[in-house]
């Protein structure tokens, strides 16, 4: 089968989306590797002369911007890249696995009431600035602040609603009668589910799952607020690359920014057969 | 001697008190290894036996003391410090030394400057007790001392006698009293002389052809400008967009705009309330600061409205610029060859430009914004030991020895850092920019260090970056502004937000006080 020519005013229409899209990750990736001298530079340098990687050195070594003549880091960034990996890793399947069985059961078990998805919608319906401070009273006092444990618990919960109704979509796009043809030669309402109603849907689970993922990885207040000595995570990390001597170390944040977009761009990578189809999911109904 | 130190204060309390004659307070000075001679002295004195002790010592030997009592008996062996970030550099070169001679480590919180007010009202509510010091700008110190976040340190003040006032090494007044102290008492132990200064570029003013056209234009003169006309004549005069030289790298951008404006208007005379807390900035003198402003737009480095510190520093560094409006810390980056590789031994600076008033007064007047102390959280183990460690960082000496070292934020607040300047405070500064600090700093108006003063600050800066952006009019951002600020003092409440103010404008320099009419208030 041939593969449709794009019109010509198409093509540029998408040439633009593309390069505005880009431009932020290509500025982005060009900062990472300039040397100090021209992150800030005027006229800006969109290339560097002279690529370094000083910037990936300095987050973990906080000496090395030395090299350049800049002083003040004084912390690594191992300890954020870890907490951001295990807090995203661990709320991320917690929110997926808890938002599936809530999804099968509202959407197979609920007799249609619309009570208890809303109820669940109405974690989102506060912005997290209002609800920080509260959480951050009721943590203290059973001691959840500055510890993984209480920063997986509020990611899970603050992306519940969002993995819930995702799936939940997911689950209604699925005729009832697959499941009910497996429970037909014999299988259990619960094998039923994981053997027939779970992988089908796998498209939208990956999906759901990579979106969560990438709320919580990205996920700064929550984390600004729960933080003091023993955690840490990638945004709370970016906004501490300032010194008295050399103002924002926009290279370091940017090397940081680079290192953050990995894990991202490589899940994508990984499961985009999925993800096509977990986006397109339920576009064609029954 | 020293380690009886507490049991000296409260016998020296009891002896001030009446509780005893002095022959029995001679003999228990002298048990408590006290020198028979001192222990005279100090019971002549007529500040009181307490106040004579504690002179006896310096700040920075009493804090020690201080700090080696209650390390001793401190159960959490930890000292944990929320700092912003990028101020740990004034601290680190002192970490040694508090783990090996008291053994306490020094733990180093680092939050962006932007959220640490945010991080204190937090622990109001939340209680962790996870900071001993906070490091604050003077603005939160009335809202964290009314949330009950920090202690009032008055108490150890007068017990400890860290010097703040002393007129050979306290700090510049007002500062003294308008950077630490709230409603009269003291709230946080200032550890950062943020003030702004002007910096010209001393070669444009050396260059005899310059001079020539300048005086031939003008009239008058080519120097660094004594008012604010000079100043706009000197940015017209020396802007040069077509090889991206600029009259004046002053801001216009976010956050940092409305300190412009405020130097500015208290440059004509004017504070931002009269006595009875109704805004006075949305005035005739409030719009002619911001017609000023928008006069000298024309001028400005094309970045003014995005600069931030660092981002201005080092445009200015570069050679982009006639002018700047600076902090102190702006002086170092222009001075060290890394950050100022064009204007490093190429500068004059001078106080911030007079205004000549109605009355044909020249008013001078400096805006003293910003500036981080040290306060002593209430949630803290061990607030004795906090205290020791603000009062011992902010001692004379090691204040004078702290603010040189380069990646903090520290920059000159006592009389002796300006006027009697070590070797390094003058290697890292020089002598005429110090004296130049001190000339300014004699006349600053404070930031609203008033309880509401960042939501106050925050709703002056929206109206005036919205005409600068040309968004608004003049009197009607002004305007704009001032009703909100009448909702910020209703809600917080008028008779609260006016003793604060009342006392924070008592202690001005008498030439303010003046034009402003702040020396009739009762």
């Amino acid at each position: 089968m041939h593969a449709k020519k794009l019109s010509p005013l198409l093509a540029v229409v998408m040439g633009l989306a593309l390069a505005v899209t880009l431009f932020p990750v290509f500025w982005i990736v060009m900062t990472a590797i300039k040397p100090p001298t021209d992150w800030n530079a005027s006229p800006a340098i969109w290339i560097p002369s002279e690529p370094t990687h000083i910037n990936f050195l300095t987050l973990f070594d906080p000496e090395a911007i030395g090299a350049y003549g800049v002083g003040g880091v004084s912390q690594s960034a191992t300890k954020a890249v870890w907490g951001s990996v295990r807090a995203s890793i661990i709320a991320t399947a917690l929110s997926v696995s808890i938002g599936l069985l809530s999804a099968i059961g509202i959407t197979r078990y609920g007799n249609g009431s619309k009570i208890a998805p809303l109820v669940i919608l109405s974690g989102r319906m506060f912005p997290p600035a209002a609800i920080a401070v509260p959480f951050v009273i009721i943590f203290s006092n059973v001691g959840l602040t500055d510890s993984y444990v209480g920063l997986i618990a509020i990611y899970a919960a603050a992306t519940l609603p969002f993995s819930t109704w995702m799936l939940k979509s997911f689950v209604e796009d699925l005729p009832r009668e697959v499941e009910e043809a497996a429970m037909i030669d014999g299988r259990s309402r619960l094998m039923a589910h994981l053997t027939v109603t779970i992988p089908l849907i796998r498209g939208g689970i990956f999906a759901t799952t990579l979106f969560i993922f990438i709320l919580n990885w990205s996920e700064f207040m929550f984390s600004l607020v729960l933080s003091y000595t023993n955690i840490s995570t990638i945004p709370v990390q970016l906004a501490r690359y300032v010194t008295a001597t050399a103002g924002t170390l926009y290279g370091v944040q940017a090397a940081l920014a680079v290192l953050a977009m990995v894990p991202l761009m490589l899940m994508g990578y990984l499961i985009q057969s999925h993800l096509a189809r977990g986006m397109t999911f339920g576009a064609i109904k029954q | 001697m020293q380690s009886n130190r507490v049991k000296i204060d409260s016998l020296c309390a009891e002896y001030d008190a009446g509780g005893m004659d002095r022959r029995s307070f001679l003999k228990k000075m002298g048990l408590l290894g006290v020198a028979a001679v001192v222990a005279n002295a100090v019971s002549l004195s007529s500040l009181g036996a307490k106040a004579a002790f504690a002179q006896i010592s310096g700040a920075e030997e009493r804090a020690w003391e201080l700090a080696k009592v209650a390390a001793a008996k401190a159960s959490k062996k930890t000292l944990t410090l929320l700092i912003p970030t990028g101020s740990i550099g004034n601290m680190t070169p002192y970490v040694d030394k508090w783990k090996n001679e008291l053994g306490i480590t020094l733990e180093f919180i680092e939050e962006p400057d932007e959220v640490v007010h945010t991080k204190g009202m937090q622990e109001a509510v939340a209680k962790t007790g996870r900071y001993d010091v906070m490091m604050p700008t003077a603005m939160s110190y009335p809202d964290w001392i009314d949330s009950g976040v920090i202690y009032d340190l008055t108490e150890w003040t007068e017990q400890h006698q860290p010097d703040l006032f002393h007129k050979e090494w306290g700090v510049v007044f007002p500062a003294s009293h308008h950077a630490q102290l709230y409603n009269g008492r003291v709230a946080g132990l200032l550890n950062d002389g943020d003030q702004i200064t002007l910096l010209c570029r001393d070669d444009y003013l050396q260059h005899p052809d310059k001079q020539k056209a300048f005086a031939d234009k003008y009239g008058y003169p080519l120097a660094v400008p004594s008012t604010w006309g000079e100043y706009y004549n000197l940015a017209e005069f020396m802007h040069d967009p077509a090889n991206k030289f600029y009259g004046s790298l002053e801001y216009r951008s976010p956050y940092y705009v409305k300190w412009m404006f405020m130097q500015r208007l208290v440059s004509k005379g004017r504070l931002y309330f009269d006595g009875d807390m109704n805004p006075t900035f949305n005035s005739e003198e409030g719009v002619a600061a911001l017609e000023d402003m928008l006069k000298m737009n024309q001028f400005l480095h094309p970045d003014a409205f995005s600069f931030t510190w660092s981002s201005n520093y080092n445009a200015f560094g570069r050679g982009e610029g006639f002018m700047n409006i600076v902090w102190p810390s702006g002086f170092k980056y222009s001075k060290a060859p890394s950050t100022g590789p064009a204007t490093t031994g190429k500068i004059a600076a001078t106080v911030m430009p007079a205004d000549i008033l109605k009355d044909g007064t020249k008013l001078y007047a400096g805006l003293f914004c910003w500036g981080y102390g040290y306060a002593v959280s209430r949630y803290s183990a061990n607030p004795e030991l906090a205290y020791a460690y603000a009062q011992w960082m902010t001692s004379p000496t090691i204040s004078a020895d702290a603010i040189p070292y380069l990646g903090g934020y520290s920059d000159p607040y006592r009389i002796n850092h300006m006027l009697k300047p070590t070797q390094r405070l003058i290697d890292t500064y020089s002598p005429e920019y110090l004296q130049t600090l001190y000339d300014n700093m004699v006349n600053t108006v404070p930031d609203f260090c008033i309880p509401g003063g960042f939501e106050y600050q925050d709703a002056l800066d929206k109206q005036v970056h919205a005409c600068m952006t040309g968004d608004k009019k003049p009197k009607d951002a002004l305007d704009e502004a001032a009703k909100a600020f009448d909702r910020i003092t209703r809600r917080i409440g008028k008779d609260k937000v006016k003793k604060s103010w009342l006392a924070l404008a008592k202690n001005l320099a008498e030439p303010i006080r003046k034009a402003s009419g702040a020396d009739q208030w009762s």
